[in-house]
């Protein structure tokens, strides 16, 4: 791409990709902008009059709202505090030399190929159901009451699942930070006097800090729009006790078929997300620089 | 102090015995070095003396403390890894700091030990500098200079110049010798040039396949190498080997001969060959020499302008004072 010839053939090159991506982002994304300052419910046909901003003061002033906000955040950061600490652990047991590596690491990765709506069920019902669920079973075999996960503890049970389901890929990752940690750097601190508190302090975590800040990145992006689990799982409820944003815009669009007040939900958490991303970006930045 | 004493110290991975039983006195401010081809053991024999390998059998000494359970942090020795091994993600400060931050020293005798082996060492202007931006000789100072701060008992090298370029491993060599002279503090070297072992070593232990051939001070090496291999190993270009007629009518199975210690003549000599490569270095020329039936070249100093040219007739004399001489085993005869 040297020459100004080259240049402007590769701007006509692309040109029809960029095109294509565009009208793909622009479109939906114009729509949803024109629905959402319409009074536009499926349930009364006629006219979609303009209403301006009412969607949107109508679902930001929604109880239901807030609890949709501290859930997500809930959600992203439990999920996140739990696969980068689990995944940080597993990435150093599991580069230990030891017998059966390639087995244990690839079963250590199988969750991760399982689909959301099939991992969500298989919890729900073999392990965390009350009646048949293996916990249920394990807690009357020592004589306990059964847990009632997703009556009693509906959002934690969801982080749980989500966090099982990209636990593997935590690990993944962080594990592939570890094997490009020279072993001569772990040898040199052991004989500077480090024990393994501090060569783990010192070495393997700035060692791994973009593989971690990469994990985060990536991870928000898609816990940020969690939602067959919780379909699947608990429908949001009870109440609100575990809907999040995107399950709220689906709530509202398609449950009670206002397209409207979903459209003005789905702009809030496109808005919301970006704040999220520059945040993440500045933070990615700083650290991938050094 | 730093006395090193290995009692037959042995190491085998799985089945392989990479280290046979072996002795060695290291004394205390002794420059030594271990040299020996790729893969004979060098870097495993350090690694044991440092602790970062355990033996398989063998006492390992320090100042006439058995060390052999010791943990590497507490042996009191410190190592110059080959690919430098500093922390990345720390300045040059931090670096050096780092084995006194780990044994709890106060931050202004931290401060002093830094600044001095800076200014030692010319890193006073880098110290705020990450080791991704430095050069490679300045990486190899730093990870001098991180030893240095521990003063310790001995300083354990492996093959600290491999990295660097001809004209910086030079520098660099004189550097630690230098260093040497002025700690007075012993040190081990691993390397697999015969150069280096040369020009910087006290003694010199020749190893090959986890054996040793030889312990000796350079000079002691090159006048009277133990057997074939050393003979071959020390000096360069090689000492000429040869078999057959010319070492039977000295009694020996092989006798050799350095190239610096073969006359060249134009018109008179014992050996008749033709001239083949010549090497130019300026200051000696080095011609390889075919002579009449015989496969391998002999290799032949002479003065650096001396004008010969390939094809050209030539005569050898060698000095019968300085051949060597070895039996059907490979070892010297007297
Ligand atoms: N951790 C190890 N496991 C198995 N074999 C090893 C290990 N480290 C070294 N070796 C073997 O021991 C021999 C000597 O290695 P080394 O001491 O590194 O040689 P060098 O003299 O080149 O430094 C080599 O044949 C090498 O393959
Ligand atoms: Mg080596």
């Amino acid at each position: 791409m040297a020459t100004k010839a080259s240049r402007s053939a590769a701007r006509v090159m692309i040109a029809p990709s960029v095109l294509l991506l565009l009208g793909w982002m622009v479109i939906p994304l114009a729509l949803t902008l024109y629905f959402s300052v319409l009074r536009y419910n499926l349930l009364m046909p006629g006219a979609n009059p303009f209403i301006g901003v009412e969607n949107y003061t109508y679902f930001l002033t929604d109880p239901a709202f807030t609890d949709a906000i501290i859930n997500t955040l809930l959600l992203v950061g439990g999920v996140l505090t739990i696969t980068v600490l689990g995944g940080i652990g597993l990435a150093i047991l599991l580069d230990q030399p030891m017998w059966g590596q390639g087995i244990v690491r690839i079963l250590v990765i199988a969750p991760f190929f399982v689909m959301p709506t099939v991992s969500a069920l298989v919890w729900k019902n073999m392990f965390m159901n009350p009646v048949n669920g293996l916990f249920a079973h394990l807690a009357s075999a020592l004589g306990m009451q059964p847990f009632d996960f997703f009556a009693i503890a509906p959002l934690a049970s969801i982080i749980g699942i989500v966090s099982w389901q990209w636990l593997p890929f935590a690990t993944l990752i962080l594990l592939t930070a570890m094997q490009s940690l020279d072993s001569e750097q772990l040898e040199a601190a052991e004989m500077d006097g480090a024990g393994p508190l501090a060569r783990f302090r010192y070495i393997m975590l700035p060692h791994m800090a973009r593989a971690i800040t990469v994990v985060i990145l990536i991870q928000t992006i898609f816990l940020l729009s969690i939602f067959a689990e919780i379909l699947v799982t608990t429908n949001g409820g009870p109440g609100t006790a575990s809907t999040n944003l995107t399950f709220l815009v689906y709530a509202e669009s398609l449950l009670r078929f206002d397209v409207g007040t979903g459209s003005a939900g789905g702009v809030v958490a496109i808005i919301l997300a970006n704040i999220v991303a520059i945040f993440l970006m500045r933070m990615i930045g700083k650290n991938l620089d050094t | 102090m730093g006395r090193i004493t290995l009692h037959g110290v042995t190491k085998n991975f799985g089945d392989t015995e990479v280290i046979r039983p072996l002795d060695l006195e290291i004394e205390d401010g002794e420059f030594v070095v271990f040299v020996g081809p790729s893969g004979c053991g060098k870097s495993t024999l350090l690694r044991l003396i440092a602790g970062l390998e355990d033996v398989t059998a063998g006492r390992i000494e320090i100042d006439g403390v058995d060390a052999t359970g010791v943990p590497p942090a507490k042996r009191g020795l410190a190592m110059v890894f080959q690919s430098y091994a500093l922390y990345p993600h720390m300045s040059v400060r931090k670096n050096i700091a780092f084995p006194m931050r780990m044994a709890g020293l106060d931050k202004a005798e931290q401060n002093r030990r830094i600044e001095s082996a800076a200014a030692a060492l010319n890193l006073t202007d880098y110290l705020d500098r990450r080791p991704g931006q430095l050069s490679g000789g300045q990486r190899q100072r730093v990870a001098i200079g991180r030893a240095i701060v521990r003063e310790p008992a001995a300083f354990l090298f492996d093959e600290p110049l491999s990295n660097l370029d001809a004209a910086l491993r030079v520098g660099m060599r004189m550097e630690i010798s230098e260093l040497h002279t002025r700690l007075k503090t012993t040190m081990v070297y691993v390397t697999h040039d015969q150069v280096e072992a040369m020009t910087m070593a006290d003694k010199i232990v020749v190893l090959q396949h986890g054996v040793i051939e030889q312990v000796g001070s350079p000079l002691d090496l090159y006048r009277e190498p133990r057997n074939l291999f050393v003979a071959g190993f020390i000096g360069s270009p090689k000492m000429n080997l040869m078999t057959g007629e010319e070492a039977e009518r000295r009694q020996a199975a092989t006798m050799g001969i350095r190239p610096e210690h073969i006359t060249a003549s134009p018109t008179e000599g014992l050996w008749q060959g033709t001239v083949g490569v010549s090497e130019h270095l300026g200051s000696d020329t080095f011609f390889h020499v075919h002579l009449d039936g015989r496969a391998d070249p002999v290799t032949v100093r002479a003065g650096g302008e001396v004008s010969l040219h390939h094809g050209d007739m030539i005569y050898l004399t060698p000095d019968e004072s300085r051949i060597h001489r070895f039996d059907a085993q490979g070892m010297r005869l007297a």
